[in-house]
C-alpha cells in the first residue's frame, strides 16, 4: 500500500515539473519571437541609418536598381517570390526564381535601352 | 463474343494501351481494359481520365491471325488479364465471353475464367472533331518532348508549370517549359503552315508517355486539338490528353537578349565536369557550384568549383574553345545544367552570362535560334 502511494506522490512531483517546464518554455518562446521582432525592426531602423549617413550598401548590381525595385530585392532576398506568378510566396531555400529575377534586374534593362 | 488471336500481336497492342492504365484511380471501370470486338478489328482502350490511349487489331494484319466469330465487347481488370495473356502456354489464344460479363481465356491446356464489366459503362472518349491537323515526323516530335521536358515543374502547388506550353502560328511550332529555376525552348519550322495558330499546355507526365510510346519507329506523329483535348495519332494507335487550364506566363522576356560575358565548350566535356564538382555540392546543405571566368590579354580560363565544408573541395579548370567578355564569377544548381547538357548530347554550345545575379542561357553552338536552355544563378555572398 505505501508503496504505490509513494508511487502516485512521485507521479504528482513529475507532473508539475513538467506542467513547470512547459510554462518555461512558453515564456522563452515569447521572449525569443520578441527579440526576433526588435531585430528585424533594428535592421530596417540600420538601414535606414545608413541610407542616410549616405553609406554605401548591397550589391554593385543593386546600387543601379531604383529605390523601388531595391526593395523588391530586399523582399527577394529575404525568401520571397516578388514575380507577379508567385507573388508573396516563400521561396524554397537556394532555389532561385527567373521570373522574379527578370522584374528586379530585367527592368532596368528595358528602361535604359528606352531611354 | 469470341475470338481467336497470336498472342505476341495481342500482347503488343496490350502493353500499348496499359500506358494508360493505372491501378490508383477513383472511377474502378477504369482499373480495367475494354476490348471492342467487331468481324474484322479489336479495339483496345485505356484510359486514367489524364490520358486515355486507344489502339486497333485489324483482321487483314497477317501476323494477328486474327480470327472472329462472334463480335461483342467486356471490360476485363487489366492487370489480371495481361499477366494472364503474358503467361498463356501457346502461340494463340481464344478469349469467349458467355453471360453474366465472364471471360473464359483459352491457350492450350490452360483455361482462365475471369469476371468481367459491362463495356457499356466505360466512360466515353472525349470526341475531337477539329480537322486542324498538324504532322510531325516521329524523331523530331519524341526530341522536342525529351528536351523541353526536363524543365517541367513537379510542384502540384504550380499546376500550369507542370505542362509544356506549345505555340503554333504559321510555320512555327514552338515548345517552352520552365519550372522557373530552369526553362527550355525548341522550336520547329513545319514543312506544312497551319492554317489556325494554337495555344495549348500539355501535362508533362502525358508527354513522357506519348514520347515512350513513339519509340524508334520514326513513324509520323498527327497532333489534333480541341477545347480541352489534344490528341495524337500514331499508326492505329490514338493517344487522347487532357490540357491545362489557364494561362501560361509569358516566358519570351525571361530570355535575355544580350550577353556580357560568352564560352564556348563541348557539351559531353562540361557535363562531365559537372558532374565531377556535383559529386561534393550534393553533400552539402546548398547544392551549388561555381564558375569562375576570367579573360585577360594573356590567358582565358574557367574554372568550375565545388565545396561541401563536411566532406571537402573539387576545383577543375575546364578546357574551353572559346571565351570573351568581362570576368564573371556566378553559382548554380549543378542539377539544372547537367540535365540542360544532357539534352545538347555530342554538340558544341555556346553559354552566355549577363551578370552574376542573371539567368544563363545555352544554345547549340551551330545554331542559337531555335534551342535554348536557360538556368537561373544561386546568390551565394
Amino acid at each position: 500500500m505505501d508503496k504505490r502511494q509513494t508511487m502516485l506522490n512521485d507521479f504528482d512531483h513529475l507532473q508539475d515539473q513538467a506542467s513547470d517546464i512547459l510554462t518555461q518554455l512558453a515564456a522563452l518562446k515569447v521572449q525569443v519571437t520578441t527579440l526576433s521582432e526588435e531585430n528585424a525592426e533594428l535592421t530596417v531602423e540600420n538601414q535606414h541609418l545608413r541610407e542616410l549617413l549616405g553609406e554605401d550598401n548591397g550589391s554593385d548590381e543593386a546600387k543601379r536598381l531604383s529605390k523601388s525595385l531595391q526593395n523588391l530585392e530586399r523582399l527577394y532576398e529575404a525568401g520571397f517570390h516578388v514575380c507577379r506568378e508567385f507573388y508573396g510566396q516563400r521561396r524554397e531555400e537556394h532555389d532561385s526564381c527567373a521570373f522574379c529575377l527578370e522584374l528586379i534586374y530585367g527592368e532596368r534593362e528595358r528602361a535604359s535601352k528606352a531611354s | 463474343m469470341k475470338f481467336t488471336v497470336n498472342r505476341q500481336s495481342f500482347i503488343k497492342k496490350l502493353n500499348d494501351v496499359s500506358r494508360a492504365i493505372s491501378t490508383k484511380t477513383t472511377i474502378p471501370i477504369l482499373t480495367g481494359l475494354k476490348l471492342v470486338v467487331t468481324d474484322n478489328e479489336i479495339t483496345f482502350t485505356g484510359s486514367d481520365t489524364d490520358i486515355s490511349i486507344e489502339t486497333t487489331l485489324r483482321a487483314n494484319d497477317d501476323n494477328a491471325e486474327l480470327t472472329v466469330e462472334e463480335p461483342g465487347n467486356i471490360v476485363l481488370p487489366a492487370r489480371f488479364f495481361s499477366e494472364i495473356v503474358k503467361r498463356l502456354p501457346e502461340a494463340t489464344m481464344t478469349i469467349a465471353v458467355k453471360e453474366g460479363f465472364q471471360a473464359n481465356i483459352t491457350s492450350g491446356a490452360a483455361a482462365f475464367t475471369i469476371n468481367g464489366l459491362d463495356a457499356n459503362n466505360y466512360p466515353h472518349l472525349p470526341e475531337i472533331e477539329s480537322n486542324d491537323e498538324v504532322t510531325l515526323a516521329g524523331d523530331v516530335f519524341r526530341d522536342i518532348i525529351n528536351t523541353t521536358v526536363i524543365a517541367v515543374s513537379n510542384q502540384e502547388s504550380r499546376p500550369i508549370l507542370t505542362g509544356v506550353h506549345f505555340t503554333l502560328a504559321g510555320d512555327e511550332f514552338t515548345a517552352v517549359a520552365t519550372d522557373s529555376h530552369r526553362l527550355s525552348q525548341r522550336k520547329v519550322t513545319l514543312p506544312n503552315p497551319a492554317s489556325e495558330t494554337h495555344d495549348v499546355i500539355i501535362p508533362g507526365k502525358s508527354l513522357v508517355e506519348l514520347s515512350r510510346m513513339i519509340g524508334e519507329e520514326q513513324q509520323d506523329v498527327k497532333m489534333r486539338l480541341a477545347e480541352n483535348q489534344v490528341l495524337f495519332m500514331l499508326g492505329d494507335t490514338a493517344f487522347y490528353s487532357r490540357l491545362l487550364e489557364g494561362n501560361y506566363p509569358d516566358t519570351s522576356r525571361l530570355i535575355p537578349s544580350e550577353s556580357e560575358t560568352t564560352m564556348e565548350i563541348s557539351a559531353p566535356a562540361l557535363l562531365a565536369a559537372i558532374e565531377r564538382a556535383s559529386l561534393l555540392s550534393h553533400e552539402s546543405r546548398n547544392n551549388v557550384v561555381k564558375l569562375t571566368l576570367s579573360d585577360t590579354a594573356t590567358d582565358a580560363t574557367a574554372t568550375i568549383f565545388g565545396n561541401s565544408p563536411d566532406v571537402g573541395a573539387v576545383e577543375e579548370n575546364l578546357s574551353t574553345l572559346a571565351l570573351d567578355g568581362n570576368d564573371l564569377e556566378i553559382s548554380f544548381n549543378p542539377d539544372y545544367l547537367k540535365d540542360a547538357l544532357r539534352s545538347f548530347g555530342q554538340s558544341q554550345i555556346k553559354l552566355s552570362f549577363t551578370s552574376a545575379l542573371r539567368p544563363f542561357t545555352l544554345v547549340p553552338s551551330e545554331d542559337g535560334e531555335n534551342f535554348i536552355q536557360l538556368i537561373t544563378p544561386v546568390r551565394t555572398f
